[in-house]
């Protein structure tokens, strides 16, 4: 039987000293609402909410989580502590920033700074297949950034995908939801194994035991980047594993992009972890590199929009 | 500071656990307390409750990093957890104020400083033996001080769990303060309730402190003073801190917490009341108040920056 979907709390809802205003998302783990602090400020609130364990009926404010699974969402709490944990550690433009985390009606709240504008993967659905090569290169090297950020804190993300990479109105990346973070020294230690993203989620996530480092997020960017340039996600790793069916980019879209972009995005996708680029700074480094003259087509020129006018001003 | 800390605490053969631990450290103070709500009276968690947890409080706000007085400070905490004790009667509109006994110790310069009320005991041992331990404020010890009872006795006496001093009730509590107590290398300060000390004694007591690591010893002492105690066995905890010189890095030492490296306004805190033996991933109350103020603890830290 499937689980039955978890009521949102209503608009107006007091809780704690925000104000519901409307639900932003649902997901199997939570629901992120958007609200309003005492000053009037927007916020983006995270509630803990799995579905398979607990339960809010219509009108109710408390969910209800049968004896059975008490010890499973408490369990599942710790993980949304460690996502807390993760995420309070880093400030970085390019990171979404927590504000609070507090207690009520029977769960955990985590209290996010609300940012304006669209997902990574909306903008994909507007653009398939049209997204030019400078707006990727300039919003991948900022993402990249932040999660340069991350990995300095001994930090993987293991969830990164278009629908977790927000652009804000101007522009600029920001990097989301952490539900799936983990500290890497502490892999060894039993976890709610994540709902990895498949597609995104790099082969070595599939894999009891595998060695998750740098190189794992870095498998997820390529496939978002893959997914920018073809319009849909790599198929899975976990399939590839086993019959590779992905065509190299610079077999099946030359001529559209540089050279040295789809080469490096499929260097990126290549299913051994030692064979991939080892660090972020060493893929933002080949992203920013832009080779000039014969090798860049024509097409580029003429296709310069004002946005992404906008995009290089800023650079 | 260095230093190592078993704490824990056990419902025994009660149906519900009335005793409530903490500990909390600055960089350069430690607090320890022990509250062992009083079954008698009715809510005697409540009062424990909240008398530990309102010394914690008070630590965190004033331990800044160090104590300006700790003698002042424990005299001021434990009159206002007494008061803290008596507005929650008030809000519940409970018929009369729960009581708990309570012993707490501060550690800061290298010395210790107590204050306690009723019946739950510190020890301070130093190299297998007892230096001292605090005194009951109960009925028996008072007859053992008269000479009108023999100490051997006192242990079976019908009014031995009869305490005039303690935190909430109808009476001021009568706090008693030990004097600045300078701590040595490899000294055990125990606090503990009257389920452990009971039924072990003294001797047992100190012996099975001493008895290797402090890891391994305390729970092996509260095994055995639960497993002499048998079906009667009441609410059992302890809070046991072993003292390191700065400068001792010996293998005895390895599960020592260091405070040396710790930011001046960070705390670390635990409270614990639940029986220890469902541990294991399974988080329990104070574990998610901890994690929550942990992570707005970090939050507020890197948004001052």
């Amino acid at each position: 039987m499937p689980p039955q979907a978890n009521c949102a709390l209503p608009q107006g809802f007091q809780l704690d000293q925000y104000r519901i205003e409307r639900q932003l998302s649902l997901g199997g783990f939570s629901i992120v609402y958007l609200a309003y602090d005492t000053e009037g400020t927007p916020v983006a609130i995270k509630e803990y909410l799995p579905n398979s364990l607990a339960l809010r009926k219509e009108g109710e404010t408390e969910p209800q989580v049968p004896e059975e699974h008490r010890a499973a969402f408490r369990y599942g709490m710790k993980c949304f502590f460690e996502e807390g944990r993760a995420l309070a550690k880093l400030m970085h433009p390019n990171v979404v920033r927590v504000l609070n985390f507090f207690r009520a009606n029977g769960t955990v709240y985590m209290v996010m700074q609300f940012e304006r504008g669209r997902t990574l993967h909306e903008y994909i659905q507007k653009h398939r297949g049209e997204i030019k090569e400078g707006m990727l290169r300039a919003v991948f090297a900022r993402m990249l950034n932040g999660l340069r950020e991350v990995h300095s804190h001994k930090l993987l993300h293991l969830d990164i995908k278009p629908s977790n990479i927000y652009l804000r109105t101007d522009g600029t990346p920001v990097l989301l939801d952490f539900g799936a973070a983990r500290q890497t020294l502490l892999t060894d230690q039993p976890v709610l194994k994540p709902m990895y993203t498949p597609g995104y989620a790099a082969p070595e996530q599939y894999e009891k035991g595998a060695q998750l480092g740098p190189w794992t997020d870095i498998y997820s960017v390529g496939a978002s980047l893959y997914a920018c340039v073809t319009g849909s996600a790599p198929p899975r790793a976990d399939e590839r594993t086993q019959h590779d069916t992905l065509q190299p980019l610079v077999r099946t879209h030359a001529g559209r992009y540089q050279n040295q972009l789809l080469e490096l995005i499929d260097w990126t996708l290549l299913l051994d972890p030692l064979k991939r680029p080892q660090s972020v700074y060493a893929l933002q480094k080949a992203l920013v590199h832009r080779q000039r003259g014969a090798d860049r087509p024509e097409k580029w020129f003429s296709d310069l929009g004002s946005r992404l006018k906008s995009f290089i001003a800023r650079n | 500071m260095r230093f190592t800390i078993y704490q824990e605490s056990r419902v025994g053969q009660r149906s519900n656990n009335q005793d409530r631990i903490a500990h909390c450290y600055s960089r350069d103070a430690l607090l320890l307390v022990v509250a062992d709500g009083m079954g008698g009276h009715q809510h005697g968690e409540l009062a424990a409750h909240v008398a530990v947890q309102h010394i914690a409080l008070a630590f965190q706000r004033e331990a800044r990093p160090m104590l300006a007085d700790p003698s002042l400070f424990l005299s001021r905490a434990l009159t206002n957890a007494h008061h803290a004790i008596l507005d929650h009667t008030l809000d519940r509109g409970l018929a009369e104020a729960p009581r708990t006994t309570i012993v707490a110790c501060v550690i800061q310069h290298g010395a210790a400083f107590w204050a306690h009320a009723g019946d739950s005991r510190l020890y301070l041992l130093r190299r297998g033996h007892m230096v001292t331990r605090t005194r009951d404020h109960s009925r028996t010890q008072m007859l053992v001080d008269q000479g009108l009872l023999r100490p051997e006795d006192a242990q079976h006496h019908p009014g031995r769990n009869r305490v005039y001093s303690c935190l909430g009730g109808t009476h001021q509590p009568q706090v008693e303060h030990s004097p600045r107590t300078p701590l040595c290398d490899g000294d055990i300060i125990a606090l503990c309730s009257d389920g452990v000390w009971g039924p072990v004694g003294d001797d047992r007591l100190v012996t099975g402190l001493t008895n290797g690591p402090l890891g391994q010893a305390a729970p092996q002492l509260m095994d055995q003073a639960e497993h002499i105690a048998g079906p009667s066995a009441d609410n059992l905890s302890m809070v046991a801190m072993c003292w390191h010189d700065e400068n001792n890095l010996g293998p005895a030492t390895v599960d020592a917490i260091s405070t040396r490296t710790m930011e001046m306004d960070m705390f670390s805190t635990r409270l614990g009341s639940g029986s220890a033996s469902n541990g294991g991933a399974d988080l329990d109350e104070d574990e998610i108040e901890r994690a929550i103020r942990e992570i707005n603890e970090t939050i507020r830290k890197f948004d001052q920056n």
